[in-house]
């Protein structure tokens, strides 16, 4: 099966005054149709970068660098002009939920006017129809049609959420980008958008990419996780080479054993001493090496790549390679 | 220290303090500054003033014109001779240069008792003309003597122009253009009473202080003459100009200068400081308080300004303090809506809660948690509310409330419109206090922006 | 035998928003908002005690009741035996020193504007404790490397802002220490922290604890972090506790539905479920405070509710041995969780 979405070299870097921000320093993985890749970090990793830099999007003084590739159905969307991506990529091919979107519907308007403003933004059509359209997708998300008339304030977390997944679906995009789109809801409510997103990718044979911190989350909805760290793949595996025998890199060891179990008592919590690196001057050879555990001479000087270690997991670690 | 460093790092900070030393200079300076020393409290005082210019430009917009026209000078400097007759003769030196004569001469002396005088000038081309020709009689002790030759010496005039003109021109004389001065200066050639070509060169005035006669078998009275000086009334004058008043603006500037600052400097700090306390107690409190407060400051913010200041100003005598004290009462309450709402909203900020948590009082949280946090809108509005200050001043001297013994920016500016300066085209009567405000607020509007950089440090670079 | 450190009886707090202008003219009645509505609990002394809710179930508010940030509408809160409901302002002070807060948010909970030093100094200025200056500062310093943060004078001259999330959450915690208090209750602590480092800031807060015998209320969302640090635990659902007793005993044996769904809810990290949607056996989500259903508060959402459920009094907590106590009237005919 072709791969729906490849990424190859991807370098974003924030040019600012005091230097370039490497935000993402040769990112490459792909993506099959129907598959959840799970993009899994802490904050400052680059896994929301990835996202943006997806839709074409880094936010000035951002630029995705020379030498970035980003395929999408066999097209690589990098050289394209905005306006193409406009008409032709974003939110037709690929749409996104971004973070804390449930908290950016404006007050003031209804549901219904947001959304068709969403919808009139990518595709014209008549309003008569654009409304029925509205209407069916709200049902897909769970929503009655009467939603449409409401404001914001009278809609709970989870149906504001749901209204945010349903306006980046209505126009039939392949690929859905979900960044943290449940950390602001509780866990029952949570739970229940992670069986719609189920649903859905089912139903619309979708593929996500699914950002989050959180460990767990993406244990029960990521196909493949792509651990980053400092702007750069650390792992990238299927769940039960990540979840189901133990990771290879340190990182990745040290975050699981870090998240608490909630069926298992654990004695002691792992950390990791220190805080992420300084993206403008990053540590030589690996990133990882100041806090890692397990560091060999190598690390500190020459960068390790990312290698396939067995099929279907590769690594980005000294340690790992044979 | 560090605050300086840190200071030092914002230029318009830098530009601000500078202007503010330079003023704080000129005021402590004044003095040998200022060209007419009691200009501040003679402001009103016409005899002060008599022997200036009126309406005068500056003198340096003879750089700019082809014809140049007199300045306004004093001659102070005179040789004192007495010659074979008793009589003294005072000599003052004058090197005209100018393309237009002055508009007049003004004599002064003070005397005692009867003086006979004689005015004459002696021209570059040699030609003496006798302007003026008098005897003063029973002058009080020290009276101050005052001839104008404008006034003074038409007929001399008139009579040196008929020694050199020809007949037929002199016979139009009814439309003659020249003035007294004009003659005066001009060369003495046929025509000159329509065309006057100047003459430039040493004029030499003379006043001739005479014997008295004496009365039969009574003493020679003495002469009592002293202090003798010639004002030159230019057509242009001072580095200012003049109003139409004669007054020196630039004097005037200076004068105003430390009543500016003042007038700013206490208005805006002390108003916008009850404002904002004013408005963090009450957004602090709520409930009750804040209703009760917000009523009261309802009515005061609605409150007619003027007839109460009319009012005040029947019952206490308006001194540039009871101005500034009036100008708090009625500002203090523009700063405190914002200021409401802005506190409102730090009110519920989690490190007031944690503040709370630990104990602090209420004091504690108004002043050291929520006041700093306004600084950066207290500068703001207090940098905004100098200039506002000083022209809310020039209206109240309008109402004739101001305080006549001082001179203030806005009492210029207010003079300026009611002698209809923009006009007559008197512009340096309307650009240098209007400049001057300007120039003030954005002083204080610097030093605020530094300031606030400087005590909020998330705004640090580092 | 430990003794009693806080007792919390029946403790309520009902908010009545005023009506605007409109809402009276429409005839609206005054709307209660029920936050609180009957809590009681007991923390022993050196306990770490977990009151575990979601949104809206009003753990938040019975934080701040204990903290005294705000008043109860009813109901008693007891502290050291004595009754600390309502207290003068002196005696409000005495209790301040007794009880601290950590907050949610550790850079929000600074004023950005204070240096460290000055943070960590406020608490002494305030209770007017440790003598002059320099005694203060030495007790400043000796609070910072209580939680690790060497070398102290380091960071007495740091602003908020140049501190990292878990630095700024220590330097909160020795703010919390240095008036020696005997309770800290702890609003979400790690939440905002990045994983990596939470466990490390758990880790110094319990070090703390055993160092200097102080006694925890833990409040949070997260069960499994609160299975890892708390003793006991507390379900709050909707203003009252539903479930509350050991933590492992909760978590392993949950008896009513709210902490069975919430338990079922929770995401673990393990291979194999990304094809399973979830039993989700509760529908909806939490009603608002202002509107509390009648009975048994759960019964709208409960798979198991009957009519009884919604027309019987509200159950009180019982007791279902080993500590273990739970407010579901129909447990014994309900199944036990997986």
């Amino acid at each position: 099966m072709e791969n729906l979405l490849e990424v190859k070299n991807l370098r974003l870097y924030y040019h600012t005054s005091k230097g370039a921000v490497k935000a993402l320093d040769d990112v490459s993985f792909s993506l099959k149709e129907g598959e959840t890749l799970g993009l899994v970090g802490e904050s400052g990793c680059g896994k929301t970068t990835t996202g943006v830099a997806l839709l074409k999007m880094p936010s000035p003084p951002g630029r995705i660098e020379k030498g970035s590739q980003i395929i999408i159905d066999g097209t690589d969307i990098v050289p394209l002009s905005d306006k193409e991506i406009r008409k032709n990529i974003r939110w037709e091919k690929i749409s996104m939920v971004f973070q804390g979107a449930m908290n950016c519907l404006t007050p003031v308007y209804t549901i219904g006017r947001q959304m068709l403003e969403t919808l009139n933004e990518h595709r014209m059509m008549e309003e008569k129809q654009a409304v029925e359209l509205i209407k069916e997708y709200l049902g897909h998300v769970g929503l009655p049609p009467e939603v449409m008339n409401r404001y914001p304030h009278e809609l709970s977390g989870g149906m504001k959420q749901r209204v945010v997944i349903a306006s980046a679906l209505f126009l039939k995009p392949r690929l859905v980008i979900l960044d943290e789109p449940t950390t602001a809801l509780d866990v029952i409510v949570q739970a229940q958008i992670i069986n719609l997103l189920k649903e859905l990718k089912k139903t619309f044979n979708l593929s996500f990419i699914f950002i989050t911190h959180d460990l767990a989350l993406e244990a029960e909805v990521s196909d493949r996780i792509c651990v980053m760290y400092a702007g750069k793949i650390a792992e990238l595996g299927t769940n039960a080479q990540i979840y189901g025998k133990e990771p290879l890199h340190p990182y990745t060891q040290k975050l699981l054993q870090a998240t608490p179990l909630l069926h298992k008592k654990v004695d002691t919590l792992a950390f990791i001493p220190g805080t992420p690196p300084d993206l403008i001057n990053p540590p030589t050879g690996c990133r990882f090496n100041p806090r890692c555990h397990c560091t060999m001479e190598k690390c500190f000087t020459e960068e390790p790549p990312l290698i396939e270690v067995e099929p279907g997991h590769q690594v980005a670690c000294w340690r790992c390679v044979k | 220290m560090e605050f300086w460093n840190e200071f030092k790092r914002d230029k318009s900070g830098l530009v601000g303090l500078g202007i503010l030393i330079l003023c704080i200079l000129l005021v402590v300076f004044e003095p040998l500054i200022i060209p007419y020393k009691e200009a501040g409290t003679k402001w009103r005082s016409i005899e002060y003033w008599q022997d200036n210019s009126q309406s005068a430009p500056p003198v340096w917009t003879n750089l700019f014109t082809k014809t140049k026209q007199a300045a306004s000078a004093d001659l102070r400097d005179f040789s004192k001779t007495v010659d074979a007759d008793g009589n003294t003769i005072y000599q003052f030196h004058y090197n005209y240069q100018y393309d237009l004569a002055p508009y007049d001469l003004i004599i002064r002396a003070v005397g005692t008792g009867t003086i006979p005088l004689t005015v004459s000038v002696m021209r570059p081309d040699k030609q003496v003309i006798e302007l003026f020709s008098t005897s003063l009689y029973n002058l009080s002790e020290n009276e101050p003597i005052r001839i104008s030759i404008l006034n003074s010496s038409r007929d001399s005039a008139l009579s040196f122009v008929r020694e050199f003109e020809s007949e037929e021109n002199f016979g139009n004389i009814q439309t003659m253009s020249a003035g007294v001065t004009e003659i005066i200066f001009s060369e003495a050639k046929p025509g000159f009473v329509q065309n006057q070509i100047p003459l430039k060169g040493n004029y030499i005035f003379e006043i001739k202080v005479s014997q008295p006669i004496a009365e039969e078998g009574q003493e020679i009275p003495k002469v009592y003459f002293e202090e003798p000086h010639i004002s030159v009334v230019g057509r242009v004058s001072g580095l200012l100009g003049t109003d139409n008043s004669k007054r020196d603006i630039f004097s005037g500037i200076i004068a105003g200068l430390k009543w500016a600052l003042l007038i700013g400097f206490f208005t805006s700090i002390i108003s916008v400081f009850v404002g904002v306390i004013y408005g963090i107690i009450t957004a602090y409190f709520g409930g009750k308080v804040d209703s009760a407060m917000m009523f009261f400051w309802d009515y005061f913010i609605s409150l007619p300004v003027l007839p109460i200041l009319i009012v005040a100003a029947a019952i206490f005598k308006p001194s540039i303090w009871t101005l500034v004290g009036v100008l708090i009462v009625f500002s203090w309450a523009g700063s405190v809506k914002t200021v409401r709402s802005i506190a409102l909203q730090i009110k519920e900020e989690t490190f007031v809660e944690a503040a709370r948590a630990l104990g602090a009082s209420h004091g504690r949280i108004i002043f050291r948690h929520m006041a700093p946090i306004l600084i950066p809108y207290s500068f703001a509005s207090m940098a905004l509310a100098v200039p506002g200050a000083i022209i809310y001043e020039s209206t109240v001297s309008l109402l004739g409330l101001g305080d006549t013994t001082v001179v203030t920016w806005g009492q210029i500016l207010n003079d300026a419109y009611q002698g209809q300066a923009m006009l007559t085209g008197l512009w340096w009567w309307i650009i240098p206090p209007g400049l001057a405000i300007a120039i003030i607020g954005m002083t204080f509007a610097f030093l605020g922006f530094a300031l606030d950089r400087i005590l909020h440090p998330k705004l640090q670079t580092r | 035998m430990s003794e009693v450190l806080l007792e919390v009886k029946n403790l309520k707090k009902h908010f009545v928003p005023h009506l605007t202008l409109a809402q009276t003219l429409a005839g609206g009645k005054k709307r209660v908002i029920k936050a609180v509505d009957g809590v009681s609990f007991s923390i022993m002394k050196g306990e770490i005690f977990g009151l575990i809710g979601e949104s809206g179930s009003g753990k938040t508010t019975t934080g701040k009741l204990i903290m005294k940030l705000i008043e109860p509408t009813s109901g008693t809160i007891t502290f050291d035996g004595e009754d600390v409901t309502f207290t003068n302002k002196a005696k409000t002070q005495e209790y301040r020193r007794k009880v601290q807060m950590i907050f949610q948010d550790p850079y929000a909970s600074m004023n950005p504007r204070f240096k460290i030093r000055d943070v960590l100094l406020e608490p002494l200025i305030i209770h007017k404790m440790h003598g002059n200056r320099a005694e203060q500062i030495e007790r400043v310093l000796k609070a910072l490397t209580e939680v690790k943060l060497t070398p102290p004078e380091e960071f007495l001259v740091r602003y908020p802002h140049m501190l990292s999330g878990g630095q700024r959450q220590r330097t909160a915690t020795a703010r919390t220490l240095i008036l020696n208090p005997k309770m800290l209750v702890a609003d979400e602590p790690v939440s905002m922290i990045d994983l990596s480092t939470r466990a490390e800031i758990l880790h110094m807060m319990k070090e703390v604890q055993r160092d200097l015998g102080l006694t925890y209320l833990y409040i949070t969302h997260d069960l499994s972090t609160a299975r890892y640090f708390t003793d006991r635990i507390a379900v709050m659902y909707l203003g009252r506790i539903v479930e509350m007793g050991p933590a492992d005993e909760i978590i392993d044996n949950p008896i009513h539905p709210y902490t069975q769904a919430l338990i079922a809810a929770v995401p673990e990290p393990q291979a194999g479920k990304v094809d399973i949607i979830k039993k989700l056996p509760i529908s909806g989500e939490i009603p608002s405070p202002a509107n509390i259903p009648s009975g048994c508060r759960f019964h709208t959402r409960c798979p198991y509710a009957t009519e009884a459920c919604a027309n019987n009094p509200e159950p009180e907590l019982m007791d279902a041995g080993n500590g273990h106590f739970h407010a579901c009237a129909r447990w014994k005919e309900i199944p036990k969780a997986q």
